[in-house]
């Protein structure tokens, strides 16, 4: 055997004679030779990715040196130079900042619901990224590069641990409603893993086909679903005669496994996705028929729902692709109009994620479910544009939160400097809060590695950053 | 200085002093020093650990120092890092060693004295790196004289390889005439001519074989069958569509630039196309390489050379970063990824050397520095990514004959469109025209102030509501932006100073201008199951709250119409819901037409408004309905005026008008018979030669040292490393690199080369990474055989199909790939590295696709040119593509010919294990999931071609379902049924239908599988 490293999953592929001895074992990523490293405190985890740059100086991360110099130049120098625009003044939040629960966390108006959760909330304010724009902020946040190209975070649990559940996917991406992030599908792909580790795109705006392809479109309606089970037994029949002369190639087998268990997600995921069961006080609490907050309510609900079933892995994203032609921006990227656009997607977020926390922690899931809510980057303290109502792109410094899942509830760690513009204390990138995810789901985060272009590559680079271990109960 | 330091201090001289006084005269660096570094420095920083990327243990690599940059400064201890570390307090976080007591005083005094006398280090100790020894950086093997032995090349070394390693294989069954025997031989028994040649079709053309073909080569008496049909397939164009294919995969070549803002690259495919010709035309793969790294330098003459170096920019690259972002840090960061991207993928191409991982730090496995990476990316540093003309000379043709016919063709429609009475087309009039085709489709008028561009807006700035602005077009009389705040106030429709009232508020913003064609960020150009872009419809976009005016009678002179009607089809164009707009229509001041709060769901509202010899202007606006501007983009559908009167038609005009047509179409087939202008995309020279410094930890704002001067990689001992100089021009640069690595010397080219295509026609390379031959990269299973096949591949003047003829004319490429759960194989080697039989091969992505469009006979064999596209594509900020289903016969082209979007990639084909073009793939993952079965069970496309081919199987089998079922079998899977699955087909048939028969087949193992 040569000298390269071998991590868990490499070994197996090779043991078992190549990639296809892998898919035997891990069909939905089904691995059930693939085990966690040690004893997990979370058995899932639900991402909220809120696209377009959410600023953590007018929601979580108060500033009252801010409010002090409000209206004063943020650079006289004129030295700095941000993505878009020179800084402006000095501006603080555009929402009154209070303080909630037996931590007395601080927290602005903007997330009143959110509020009510901050003792089972742990905040990291001193997230950094290593870039200011959205296309490889958004990379960077889901696959710890800020290139296209590598694997999202789903994709490395789903390698390290397989699914819990044979007849849904392990990892699911639920897409904003209004389209896709910066960067497009490529930010929920596997990279160079196997595609079998990719996410499945949940799309509930069609009933009748959450799935791509799960049954025949429109037009093919005379393929009964009868008509579909006998086809299916004449397949099996003709590939077991073939599978008969090649007794040796168990490839063949994986392939005809791979059928059944298609028919079983057939039905599967038309369940998950029917929300008709749920009582009517759950349907107010995620609000799903509001029509701004709803469709992302609705996206809430339903990943709780999945990891209710069992999927490893739910990504939601609040906030799609960046165009100035709408009424609102369609994300969080407000440089011209901050109090408009956040105003709209801090509802958005507020409903929907409190809603998620209330309902797991009812149902005694929020134990082992580890939520996460992040951005690609945070805003700037100084105003934009000529009514100073904007805010331009700040790779320096923004928040992320974490809740359940062996995190400690009602804590802070790190912090930016006195305005908000850096983060000084504790610097956290992609790294730290993927190596802190990955721990609490029982991986080691160094040893989940794949070869690939002369590096055994890792979602937590090279810098040898790690688990954050103040955040971990 | 602290009491403590100066006893330190006095301590130190006091060593200093017994070492000059008694001890020795001079460190000596063997029996002094080196026992120093290895005992407290090698376990980090020596041949396993090279922690801050420093060692110790080689005096090149000590003496140029870690990732902070020189620890050893000769002469100068004071200044020298080594000596400050290892002088730290113990309880210093920096102190070095970190763990136990650190070094002794006499230790300390050695190593202080040791560089103050300059730190020499003798050639003797200079030490080696062992690295350098790595096989893949040895000379090739001389090339072995095989005449004696009796087997092929390939042969003879695959079979001593089995008998060197104690293979035993069972004897395998064999029938002579009646005789049942067995044979003993290493290798598996020869495979059937009918699995030969589904074989050799897939590995060479990515597609089945034709059912002719396979009966023809089956019985064919001739012993050298098997060798014409190499030749012929060879032969085929389909060979270097198939081939591409693969090298495409290295190139991570895509038709759009990837990250956030998606764009088009409209002309990338010409590259894409140059690949597919040097295959075909076997271009010596030397040759290959040059033109693709320098061939614009190395061969200007030669349009191809140029095009060639496309696959410098093939890779993604961040709109965003380059040019969009206001910071200047940003665009540094963009261009640290762009030249990493650049130099990479040269560099695993070509070599297989992984050179990216020594950006930030020495390579961790192989002897690549990091000065050497930055060395090789100042290499590109003088060139960026760009479209550019194929030859100057040939785009001054070609926009000259554009120009000409176009005009022609302008001519052309005016006079048939006055002829036939057609009617002014008010859509060409905004565009500049005169009406009858002579706009500019896509110019607009800027509603501010009458300035004619083509280029997109999003929202204006600085509007000044209800002003009009004069237009210098002829008939167009001006333009405006409304505001009726409530009826309030007065609003100028056209220069006659006409004003109007009784508007409703507006927010008084405007968006892009009023164009011919759609505005910008359109949602659709569809409406009422129109498309106004296509088939000779016309749509004039307006959005909200813009307004423009005609001049009639400047209309009717031209025309010479007197009496005019007005007709359209109005519609809400936007996206759907609750977004609305208001239309206006007015003649002189009165209003004849209005429409309030449309939406996208009210569908066209026709327009039919006569227009009297009296009336002077027709004024058009929208108005944003009072829930803001966004979104509302109106259209009037084939805005067209026609005499009021119809004309009569002399058969002279109709013999003229049959002329006429006959010519605009030959016109028309000329312009499109151009193609996009002879552009491609690849990389341009900067102004300016940029400066190169080595960037630690591969952070562009901690660039350190000299000006780098471009190299290549010294661990190639047999190379001259040098590339130049810092004066060395962009273009000598690349072409010094591109010398160097197709240098016959250079062992790793031939190497690498000979690997990637044997892995291509295995499923494995005799290297099981073909893109990484460093350390961190795996052995050859048969070193001799690949050295011998690069030596060969160099003397048979680099012929990639003489190589792949060589393997194919091979037992061991024609031995079965069947075996039983019982082989002895399995437990002598399961992943058939030393090849006791062949590789059942799972067809890739674009091979399956490409099957079943040639066994539904619907694929459409035209080659080259710009890709099809099987989306809809729509202009935003950020670009949309939306997939649809291939349906019709431009996109049944074979997917090498597909327009590859980065951040959309086909879904139905990334199912498949179809890469991401973000990688650069040398060797692609195959994996079996249940998203699979359902692409091939559920896919429209699927399912369409599955129909598609029972409608075949139905006129060539008739309706016997014997026959239905045989005509399939042989179509899809290259042979007649056995008499048991002919029964079990036959009755399915009967149940279910054909349709559901050829979609089983589809998705059969057998299918998706070669043997």
């Amino acid at each position: 055997m040569d000298q390269r490293l071998l991590n868990r999953r490499n070994f197996l592929a090779e043991a078992g004679g190549g990639f296809g001895g892998l898919a035997l074992t891990s069909l939905l990523a089904h691995g059930s030779q693939a085990k966690a490293d040690f004893q997990p405190a979370a058995k899932r985890v639900i991402q909220i990715f809120c696209s377009g740059g959410l600023s953590h100086v007018d929601t979580f991360d108060y500033k009252p040196e801010l409010e002090r110099r409000a209206g004063t130049p943020f650079d006289p120098d004129g030295s700095l130079q941000f993505f878009a625009s020179k800084p402006g003044n000095c501006q603080p939040g555009f929402w009154k900042f209070r303080q909630h629960g037996e931590c007395g966390r601080w927290m602005s108006d903007l997330l009143p619901k959110l509020a009510t959760c901050v003792d089972d909330m742990a905040f990291i304010y001193s997230m950094q990224s290593k870039t200011a724009l959205h296309g490889p902020g958004n990379f960077q946040m889901n696959t710890g590069q800020t290139l296209p190209g590598f694997p999202s975070m789903g994709a490395w649990v789903t390698y390290g641990l397989g699914s819990e559940c044979d007849n849904l996917p392990a990892f699911v991406v639920l897409p904003d409603v209004r389209g896709l992030p910066p960067g497009g599908i490529i930010n929920w792909g596997a990279g160079f893993l196997p595609a079998e580790h990719q996410a499945t795109t949940l799309d509930t705006s069609d009933p009748g086909q959450p799935v791509a392809d799960l049954f025949p479109p429109p037009g093919f309606e005379a393929i009964s679903r009868q008509r579909d089970k006998s086809s299916l037994a004449f397949l099996d029949s003709l590939n077991r005669l073939h599978q008969q002369k090649r007794s040796g190639n168990s490839e063949l087998e994986a392939r005809i496994k791979a059928y059944e268990m298609a028919a079983r997600l057939q039905l599967s995921a038309p369940e998950v996705t029917d929300i008709r069961g749920e009582t009517p006080v759950t349907k107010k609490l995620y609000d799903i028929d509001h029509p701004d907050t709803g469709p992302f309510g609705r996206q809430c609900l339903l990943a709780r729902r999945l990891v209710e079933r069992g999927v490893r892995f739910v990504q939601i994203y609040c906030g799609a692709e960046n165009t100035t032609a709408e009424k609102i921006r369609p994300n969080w990227d407000s440089h011209e109009d901050l109090p408009r656009d956040h105003g709209y997607w801090g509802a958005v977020l507020d409903t929907g994620a409190s809603a998620l926390l209330k309902d797991l922690k009812g149902r005694g899931m929020l134990d082992d479910t580890l939520v996460i809510c992040t951005s690609e980057f945070g805003r700037q303290p100084a105003a934009q544009g000529k009514q100073a109502k904007g805010r331009d792109h700040n790779g320096g410094a923004f928040t992320a939160w974490l809740a359940g899942g062996g995190i400690k509830p009602g804590i802070s760690y790190g912090a930016t400097d006195e305005l908000g513009f850096k983060a000084v204390d504790k610097v956290v990138h992609s790294y730290e809060l993927h190596a802190t995810a990955l721990h609490l789901l029982g991986l080691n985060h160094e040893k989940l590695s794949w070869y690939h272009n002369g590096l055994e590559q890792r979602l937590t680079g090279f810098e040898g950053k790690g688990v954050i271990d103040e955040l971990v109960a | 200085m602290s009491w403590w330091r100066s006893i330190r201090t006095i301590t130190i001289y006091w060593a200093l002093f017994l070492y000059i006084s008694g001890v020795a005269f001079a460190v000596d660096f063997a029996t002094d020093v080196q026992p120093v570094l290895e005992q407290h420095c090698f376990s980090c920083h020596g041949p396993e650990k090279q922690k801050s990327g420093f060692r110790l243990d080689l005096r090149a690599a000590a003496l140029r120092g870690g990732n902070e940059g020189p620890a050893i400064v000769p002469g100068k201890p004071d200044v020298s890092p080594l000596i400050t570390y290892i002088n730290l307090a113990r309880d210093d976080d920096k102190a070095m060693p970190p763990k136990g007591s650190g070094l002794s005083k006499s230790e300390i005094a050695t190593l202080t004295e040791w560089i103050s006398e300059g730190s020499k280090w003798p050639d003797e100790h200079a030490g080696k790196d062992e690295r350098l020894s790595h096989w893949s950086l040895q000379p090739l093997s001389p090339r072995r004289d095989l005449a004696e032995s009796n087997r092929t090349p390939v042969d003879f070394f695959i079979e001593k390889k089995l008998d060197s390693t104690g293979y035993s294989p069972p004897l395998y069954p064999v029938r002579s005439g009646t005789q049942q025997g067995t044979v003993a031989t290493k290798l598996s028994l020869r495979a059937d001519r009918r699995t030969l040649i589904r074989r050799l079709s897939f590995d060479l053309h990515g597609l089945p074989p034709a059912r002719e073909k396979v009966a023809e080569f089956v019985n064919d008496p001739d012993p050298n069958a098997y060798r014409k049909l190499v030749d012929e397939m060879l032969a085929s164009p389909y060979f270097g569509e198939r081939f591409a294919r693969h090298w495409l995969d290295i190139a991570h070549y895509a038709d759009t630039h990837g990250f956030e803002r998606d764009k088009r690259r409209p002309v990338a495919w010409r590259y894409r196309d140059y690949v597919i010709d040097a295959f075909n035309q076997d271009k010596p793969y030397d040759r290959f390489i040059r033109e693709q790294i320098a061939g614009d330098v190395l061969y200007p003459q030669d349009e191809a050379a140029t095009i060639a170096t496309g696959f410098l920019a093939a890779g993604p690259w961040d709109f965003v970063g380059h040019v969009e972002t206001k910071s200047p840090l940003l665009k540094r960061a963009a261009r640290a990824l762009d030249l990493d991207d650049m130099t990479t993928q040269v560099m695993t191409a070509t070599l297989g050397m992984t050179v990216n991982c020594a950006r930030c730090h020495d390579h961790k496995l192989d002897p690549v520095s990091q000065e050497e990476y930055y060395q090789l990316t100042a290499v590109f540093a003088g060139v960026t990514r760009e479209e550019r003309v194929t030859s100057d000379e040939l785009f001054q043709k070609y926009e000259k004959e554009k120009a000409e016919l176009i005009k022609r063709r302008n001519r052309i429609a005016h006079r048939t469109g006055r002829l036939r009475g057609e009617g002014i087309d008010l859509a060409d009039i905004v565009g500049g025209g005169n009406g009858h085709g002579t706009g500019t489709y896509g110019n607009g008028i800027d509603p501010r102030n009458a300035v004619v561009q083509t280029r997109k807006f999003g929202p204006l700035g600085n509007v000044k509501v209800n002003t009009f602005a004069k237009s210098k077009f002829h008939f167009v009389d001006g333009v405006f932006v409304v505001d009726g705040k409530g009826g309030e106030t007065d609003i100028q429709l056209n220069s006659a100073g006409t004003k109007i009232r009784g508007i409703p508020a507006t927010g008084g913003r405007a968006w892009d201008h009023i164009r011919n064609g759609p505005l910008a960020s359109q949602h659709s150009t569809e409406l009422g199951g129109i498309d106004f872009a296509k088939d000779g419809h016309s749509l004039l976009g307006i959005h909200a709250n813009a307004g423009i005016t005609f001049d009639l009678n400047a209309i009717r002179d031209a025309s010479g119409e007197r009496v005019l009607r007005f007709t359209s089809q109005v519609g809400y164009f936007g996206s759907p819901g609750d977004n609305r707009a208001d239309v206006w229509i007015y003649i002189d001041g009165e209003r004849v037409k209005n429409f309030t709060h449309l939406t996208r769901a009210d569908g066209l509202k026709p327009v039919d408004i006569s227009l009297p010899e009296s009336a002077r202007f027709l004024t058009l606006f929208a108005t944003d309905g009072g829930n803001g501007y966004g979104n509302d983009q109106i259209g009037f559908g084939d805005p067209r005026l026609f005499p009021d009167v119809p004309r009569e038609i002399s058969e002279a005009e109709k013999a003229e008008l049959s002329r006429l047509q006959d010519e605009a179409n030959q016109i028309d087939k000329k312009v499109a018979g151009m193609g996009t202008p002879p552009k491609f995309y690849g990389v341009v020279p900067l102004q300016d030669m940029p400066e190169v410094r080595l960037q630690r930890r591969g952070d562009p704002e901690s660039e350190a040292g000299e000006a780098l001067s471009p190299g290549a990689l010294s661990a190639l001992a047999m190379l001259e490393p040098d590339l130049g100089g810092p004066e060395t021009s962009a273009a000598d640069r690349r072409k010094a690199l591109a010398e160097w690595i197709t240098d016959a010397k250079n062992p790793l080219t031939a190497r690498v080369i000979v690997n990637r295509v044997w892995y291509w026609l295995f499923g494995q390379g005799i290297v099981d990474t073909p893109g990484d031959f460093g350390l961190g990269g795996g052995r050859p299973s048969h070193p001799e055989l690949l050295d011998w096949l690069a030596t060969e591949l160099i003397a048979q003047n680099w012929s990639l199909k003489s190589l792949i003829r060589t393997i194919l004319s091979s037992d061991t490429y024609c031995q079965t790939s069947r075996y039983e759960s019982d082989h002895p194989g399995i437990a002598f080697d399961a992943g058939n590295r030393y090849l006791w039989r062949q590789n059942p091969a799972r067809i890739e992505a674009e091979a399956l696709r490409d099957s079943v469009l040639l066994v539904s006979g619907k694929l459409n064999p035209e080659r080259g040119g710009p890709g099809f596209e099987d989306f809809t594509y729509k202009e935003a900020y950020a670009p949309e593509y939306t997939y649809i289903t291939a349906d019709e016969p431009n996109l049944w082209r074979r997917s090498i010919y597909r327009y590859i979007v980065r951040t959309t990639p086909s879904a139905f084909l990334t199912t498949l294990d179809c890469p991401d073009p973000a990688n650069i793939t040398p060797k692609r993952n195959i994996t079996t999931t249940p998203l699979q079965s359902l692409a091939l069970m559920n896919n429209e496309f699927m399912l369409k071609q599955a129909a598609y081919f029972a409608e075949r199987v139905r006129s060539e089998a008739g309706d016997l379902p014997e026959a239905q079922v045989t005509r399939a079998f042989q179509h899809a899977l290259c042979r007649s049924p056995e008499q048991n699955e002919l029964d079990a087909a036959v009755t399915f048939v009967g149940r279910e239908g054909l349709f559901a028969f050829c979609r089983a087949l589809f998705n059969a193992n057998e299918f998706v599988y070669v043997d």
